[in-house]
């Protein structure tokens, strides 16, 4: 299972909009720093049943407004993904293992604004996706995401962000028990925040 | 007269209406009774065992029915959610009106989960072409550095299924391959198709009454229009498409044709007879004798074939035509008869004449029926039998219907009739000099116009929806990227596992043109369902690319499993986890899943003992290259190549081709039979028509008109009615001759009346059929008295002295 079968089948599962977001909310999108440019290092650690030790990787991230996402895992292995309206586009061993055209895959494009909006804290984007309960306490904020359709809370459980200025964390909890939290560091934005590598990776 | 002789007349008289009651009786238990229907198959109308076969007549009733009573709805805008508030506005209208058209039902979210559930078992026995390909190539190392990276990517989880059940991500690549067979996607609740920035909701909706019902069209049609305008003030886009909306624009069109066209001819040929008789009689006698034809054509037609081909009524019909110049023979004759002569000796002395008219429509017919097409020779047969039934009707019961004072001309009729006086003697006359010239350039101008000719019998010229309709269609095929429904291929096999294995030979074969982007692929069962062997094929592959150690290499789940730490026997219950998901999948199961819906079309079963499926084309768009496709049928036994619109244009074809033969050969039999009575002066009754037909087709040539087989139907029609007014005006004696000329007069105008009109219809075959009978009846009306003036012909001015027959 990877990445791609979790935003096609988020995306597949979609709900319908729903009511405005709670006061909480707005107040915490007012908090958040909208940057053109953000990378940063993450952390991600995954426990799964049926697998004894939890599953840590860390690597680089960036997110670009208006084009897209890079995801670089370091370690233990290196794997880039790059997310943009156009494709997806999974890169290992300096090869394209996996490509998945918005041409063909027409879930491309709603699969980067979902993703986008996730990782930059965009969260009346996500309200038309999730139920959003929040809570801001000097700065800090935390939103727990519920999705609005069944099967989509079957498909993906419960998601929750927490963080100031950006995203910190996320976290993912599943009803099969599967947890999965990223933590997000060394947050640099503007220009300078995206290494010439990883410029070159978006062109 | 002895009287034997007076009664004879009576005695025919009354077997003759004893007949037609039979008739009458027999046609009202056929209709009325047995609900006969006119057979629509059009590929019953080609010759040999090809032309009936059950299991292609089902392809294309099953891919037919499927589309008939669906309608699509693309509701679209730039912004998705306007595009949403379109489709539900759309929606609300129809809701009032479920009982005529409804949305097809179904949960979408709900309805993802199980099509995949239902699949699920079969997992490990399910791959695409592409991942046989990357099985069968690459290494442990590189399938457990997949399995790892799905394992650690950001948002992996159970989401298809715990990642222990497709550790390689391979049942989910081919689902998403299976998903790539359709730009249609779920969103929001809702279809979502997205092309060049604009966002589409798709609608399906079902009709609940029949698309050809004609009351359904009146009430779903409007309701539509309703629909569509509640969208467009929420969206900037309505697009629809269906088999409904076609069939409603050709009645529209049908009912206010036949309307004002109908009414007009019935208007005019009213009128007509007024003005000739002073009197409705004649057109009822008229009537009576085509009636009798029809309903006696009907009848012994449905015992000699069993059954009648729809096309057989449409051209049958043109029979009426030649049916009333009897009737107006006789009516016209009556007239010059002096009253002392009672009808019965009239039709004595009319009988070497009517019989002639007869058997020259018969051998035009014969022409017909001896072609080998089993249509021709229907039309031919139904046509001639109704020529002999309305010839009888005026023989049997004209004489005792119309006596020697029942009509009189009237003074426009008399005046009509003596105009033939005026008419010049071209041939006979002094001004050769000038008509010689006259006649060499025209018919010169005729054939270098027929030079320019060029013939179309493709089926879609004759289809004239309209252009905002067919638009409509072509877009929803493009943004839906939908399967050709009239060119496909059809599989047989004396198994479904014999079914699936050609599918897969065939979808092998097709790869090239996949590539070549002839096609962008295809529809099939078997891309969901492999065959048995395949799925065997398929496990052994997967087992040994991933399950079993290579050489010093251990597999590639012990690699992954070490990987992360985790003991061998977690690695064992990970590749029997694997193995335990590969239960034997057949179509008959995957039909019966929610997943299998979208297939259902495509497979026949079992019809005449064999299976059959079908393989669909996607992203056909080329029709000129329909050759490759077929092409590929060859040397694939139980594979078919199937284009109905190429069937039907073929058939078009070798009609037009055939009828024009006949055509020829008509012309030559009835020279031969005129020769028989007029000798030298035969050809003077068949130069009108053939000039006629000549000059049209030249005038279409230079109109850059193509030739079609409804303008050869119409050639038939004028040459028969042409000889008749040769027949006419060469029976005719001097002073019978404005008689004649009436008859002549009488004959063509209802001719143009009822059939030349139709050059108004914007039906392309009635409009061909009318056109061509416009301008060729016109030129035989004006040329006939050309050819049969008595001028210097000594032989004709012999023939001018009253009563003097020339043996």
């Amino acid at each position: 299972m990877n990445a791609r079968t979790f935003l096609v089948s988020l995306a597949w599962l979609a709900v319908l909009p729903a009511a405005h977001a709670a006061a909480p909310v707005q107040e915490i999108q007012a908090t958040l720093a909208k940057p053109a440019v953000m990378c940063g290092r993450f952390d991600q650690t995954k426990q799964l049943t049926g697998i004894k030790k939890p599953l840590q990787a860390q690597g680089r991230f960036c997110v670009l407004k208006g084009r897209g996402i890079l995801w670089q895992t370091l370690q233990p292995f290196p794997s880039t993904l790059r997310i943009t309206r156009e494709a997806i586009v999974q890169i290992q061993d300096g090869r394209v293992a996996m490509k998945l055209d918005a041409q063909q895959e027409p879930v491309v494009k709603m699969i980067n604004s979902v993703l986008f909006s996730l990782l930059a804290g965009d969260l009346s984007q996500l309200d038309t996706l999730f139920e959003l309960d929040g809570s801001l306490r000097e700065g800090h904020w935390q939103v727990a995401l519920k999705a609005r359709q069944p099967a989509l809370a079957k498909a993906i459980g419960d998601i929750s962000l927490a963080g100031a200025s950006y995203v910190e964390k996320v976290d993912m909890k599943e009803a099969s028990g599967d947890r999965t939290e990223i933590r997000f560091s060394a947050i640099k934005t503007g220009e300078g925040a995206m290494t010439a590598d990883e410029g070159a990776l978006f062109d | 007269m002895t009287k034997p002789a007076r009664r004879q007349p009576r005695l025919l008289a009354l077997a003759w209406l004893l007949a037609v009651l039979l008739v009458a009786g027999h046609n009202a238990w056929l209709w009325l009774g047995q609900r006969a229907s006119p057979d629509t198959d059009i590929l019953a109308l080609l010759p040999g065992t090809g032309g009936r076969d059950a299991v292609r007549q089902q392809a294309f009733s099953h891919m037919v029915d499927a589309a008939q009573q669906k309608l699509v709805v693309l509701v679209g805008d730039r912004d998705w959610s306007r595009a949403q508030a379109g489709a539900q506005a759309y929606l609300t209208v129809l809701r009032a009106h479920s009982g005529l058209i409804a949305p097809i039902s179904g949960d979408n979210a709900q309805w993802q989960n199980q099509w995949l559930d239902s699949l699920a078992g079969s997992r490990s026995l399910l791959l695409s072409e592409a991942q046989r390909a990357q099985l069968a190539s690459g290494t442990p190392q590189a399938w457990s550095q997949r399995a790892l990276s799905g394992l650690y990517g950001a948002f992996g989880g159970p989401r298809l299924g715990a990642w222990q059940d497709d550790p390689f991500g391979l049942f989910s690549d081919w689902v998403q391959e299976r998903a790539r067979e359709t730009p249609v996607r779920p969103r929001d609740g809702q279809l979502f198709v997205e092309r060049d920035g604009v966002n589409y909701a798709l609608l399906l909706l079902e009709l609940k009454a029949p698309a050809f019902s004609m009351q359904a069209q009146e009430q779903i049609v409007p309701l539509l229009a309703q629909a569509r305008q509640a969208a467009r003030s929420q969206a900037s886009e309505v697009i629809t498409g269906g088999v409904i909306l076609h069939a409603a624009a050709a009645s529209a069109q049908a009912g206010s044709e036949s309307a004002t066209i109908g009414a007009g001819s019935l208007l005019g040929i009213l009128l007509l007879m007024w003005l000739s008789f002073r009197s409705l009689k004649p057109i009822l006698y008229i009537a009576l004798s085509i009636a009798v034809g029809c309903l006696g054509a009907l009848s012994v037609s449905m015992l000699l074939f069993g059954k009648i081909h729809l096309l057989t009524l449409v051209f049958g019909a043109s029979l009426i035509g030649i049916a009333q110049d009897y009737g107006i023979y006789f009516l016209c004759a009556r007239l010059a008869a002096p009253a002392t002569q009672d009808s019965t000796t009239l039709l004595r002395r009319l009988l070497p004449g009517l019989a002639l008219m007869l058997l020259a429509a018969l051998i035009g017919y014969l022409g017909m029926a001896l072609t080998p097409f089993p249509g021709l020779q229907q039309m031919a047969v139904f046509s001639a039998l109704g020529l002999v039934f309305a010839w009888l009707t005026v023989a049997c019961w004209f004489p005792r219907l119309i006596g020697p004072h029942s009509l009189r001309a009237s003074a426009q009729a008399q005046r009509f009739g003596r105009s033939i006086a005026r008419w010049p003697d071209l041939l006979g006359g002094a001004a050769w000099h000038l008509v010689l010239p006259a006649a060499v350039a025209l018919i010169g101008l005729a054939i270098a116009g027929i030079t320019r000719l060029h013939s179309s019998d493709d089926l879609r010229a004759l289809q004239n929806s309209p252009p905002a309709l067919l638009q409509d269609q072509i877009r929803i095929s493009q943004l839906l990227d939908m399967a050709a429904p009239v060119q496909f291929y059809l599989v047989r096999g004396a198994s479904p596992e014999a079914v699936l294995r050609q599918e897969e030979a065939l979808r092998e074969k097709l790869q090239p043109l996949v590539q070549g982007k002839l096609i962008s692929g295809v529809q099939a069962v078997s891309n969901w369902v492999p065959s048995q062997q395949r799925q065997q094929d398929n496990l052994t592959l997967l087992r040994r690319a991933l399950l079993e150690p290579q050489a010093a290499t251990p597999d590639a789940v012990t690699l992954a499993a070490q990987a992360i730490d985790e003991s061998p026997q977690w690695a064992q219950a990970l590749r029997q986890r694997m193995l335990d998901k590969a239960q034997p999948l057949t179509p008959a199961e995957f039909l019966a899943t929610p997943a299998g819906t979208a297939s259902r079309h495509l497979w026949l079963g079992q019809v005449e003992g064999q299976y059959a499926s079908i393989v669909a084309l996607r992203g056909l768009t080329d029709y000129r290259q329909l050759d490759r496709l077929a092409a590929v049928a060859d040397g694939l036994p139980g594979v078919q190549w199937v284009d109905k619109v190429g069937d039907i244009s073929s058939v078009l074809r070798q009609y037009r081709i055939t009828m024009g033969w006949a055509l020829l050969c008509a012309y030559a039999a009835i020279f031969a039979l005129l020769a028989l009575r007029y000798r030298r002066r035969a050809w003077r009754a068949l130069a009108p028509p053939l000039l006629a037909s000549l000059l049209t087709l030249g005038l279409f040539g230079w109109l850059g008109l193509p030739l079609q087989l409804f303008h050869v139907l119409a050639g038939l029609l004028v040459l028969g009615l042409g000889v008749d007014y040769g027949i006419f005006l060469l029976e005719a004696s001097g002073h019978q001759r404005p008689h004649a000329w009436l008859t002549v007069g009488l004959s063509a105008a209802s001719a143009l009346l009822s059939f030349g009109l139709l050059a108004l219809s914007h039906s392309p075959p009635l409009h061909a059929f009318g056109l061509t009978m416009l301008c060729g009846m016109l030129l035989v009306w004006l040329l006939a008295p050309l050819f049969t003036h008595p001028g210097r012909d000594p032989l004709l001015v012999q023939r001018a002295q009253p009563d003097k027959e020339s043996a």
